[in-house]
């Protein structure tokens, strides 16, 4: 049946409802060859049409229509499939700001970095226009801080952390320390340290 | 609390306001909510307020300078600094909805600044929806175009819309008189007076140059 495999594309979108699975090349190019299949055949009935319509009166326009609609079914799927890729990316941008970690990368087609790449640098650019001297970081704050400082606990071997006071800090694994927010704001979406409540 | 906050903004702004906007800090912090909260609940683009945003950031820079002479020992500071991250929130919600708005409707926000004398976007706003709508076509085309004769796929045409009925919690700060209910069928409508002060859950559209006004704020 027409439209299937792009069925299946959605389905395993759903699936991942937050994360990004493995940009489906295979399942894609067959969609592909379906649309290519459909057009041409679309192609020789139009021209099959248009020269037997005085002689025998022969009109697949039925036929044409139905190829017509599942062509633009399998091409609305395939924009969803993007877009929602695009969104989940973007989440993953305001996370972990413009390096991406390489399990995530193995993840991406190539115009998808691309996409990142622009849209991270014009995300920085906007980033950078707004204040008066060097801008502000919106990727900060982003739930309403309630106390001033927190109690976190380390995840991994980190090393040394320097604070905006001078002071220096070693992080080890399990290792539970009371900072002030903003220095572990950055290193808690990155997955160093653990805030516990 | 908010006495205090007021002591040190009070001693360290002489005249900052250049623009015509003459206001006391805690007013000026005020309406920085107030436009948060606008922003938050209404489903389209409201008109920028570049010239708060940039007000509020100053001051944010100069209760920072202020606070780092106070003495480290003095739990004061720990006050001030909280305070100082909570301006520092609001002012970067306001501008993350707008950012999560201008994506989302991308399309939609461009053609209608284009038609409007006065932007409801500023400036940096208006590069970043450019180069977002480029990034966005260039990738669409990249995935569409496996095929030269398709059907040009229409997403251009059919873009996403803000639901301008979706209903809206608000509360009015002055009388208002003559606004339109739509109720949606037909000829229904009814002119409704709406006193101050008073709260009602009403669709967006027919108060929506009234909020842009405002005479009224979300809730």
């Amino acid at each position: 049946m027409f439209g299937e495999k792009a069925y299946l594309l959605i389905k395993e979108l759903d699936r991942n409802r937050d994360s990004l699975p493995p940009y489906n090349t295979e399942l894609l190019s067959e969609i592909h060859n379906e649309v290519k299949q459909l057009v041409t055949e679309n192609q020789e009935d139009a021209n099959v049409s248009e020269q037997s319509r005085l002689v025998e009166n022969v009109s697949y326009v039925p036929t044409l229509k139905i190829r017509h609609a599942a062509i633009k079914r399998n091409i609305r799927c395939i924009l969803a499939y993007h877009y929602n890729r695009l969104k989940c990316l973007k989440t993953i941008r305001w996370q972990f700001g413009s390096i991406l970690p390489p399990e995530v990368k193995a993840n991406l087609s190539q115009a998808e970095i691309d996409f990142f790449s622009k849209y991270s640098s014009s995300l920085m650019q906007y980033m950078r226009g707004i204040g008066d001297d060097g801008g502000v970081n919106l990727a900060v704050n982003l739930k309403p801080p309630k106390s001033l400082y927190i109690e976190v606990r380390c995840v991994v071997d980190y090393g040394q952390l320097e604070l905006s006071d001078g002071s220096a800090l070693l992080l080890k694994k399990n290792s539970r320390h009371h900072l002030p927010r903003t220095e572990c704001e950055e290193l808690i979406r990155q997955g160093v340290l653990e805030h516990v409540v | 609390m908010d006495e205090d906050t007021d002591d040190i903004l009070n001693n360290i702004i002489d005249d900052d306001d250049d623009a015509n906007i003459q206001m006391t800090p805690a007013e000026l912090i005020q309406k920085m909510e107030e436009i948060w909260i606008n922003e938050k609940f209404a489903p389209e683009l409201l008109p920028h307020e570049q010239e708060i945003v940039d007000l509020v950031l100053s001051q944010i820079s100069a209760m920072e300078d202020n606070v780092e002479t106070l003495p480290s020992a003095d739990f004061k500071k720990g006050f001030y600094q909280l305070e100082i991250d909570r301006i520092r929130f609001v002012v970067t919600s306001y501008l993350r909805h707008r950012l999560e708005k201008i994506e989302t409707y991308v399309l939609h926000v461009l053609k209608e600044d284009e038609e409007r004398e006065e932007a409801y976007l500023s400036e940096a706003e208006q590069q970043f929806a450019l180069k977002y709508k480029e990034a966005l076509e260039e990738h669409f085309d990249n995935a569409t175009m496996f095929y030269p004769g398709l059907p040009f796929e229409d997403w251009k045409s059919n873009f996403v819309r803000p639901n301008m009925n979706s209903f809206v919690f608000l509360k009015a700060k002055s009388n208002v008189e003559g606004v339109v209910v739509d109720r949606g069928q037909g000829d229904d409508n009814e002119i409704v007076d709406i006193k101050a002060g008073s709260q009602m859950l009403i669709s967006y559209k027919g108060v929506s140059d009234l909020i842009k006004k405002g005479d009224l704020r979300l809730i």
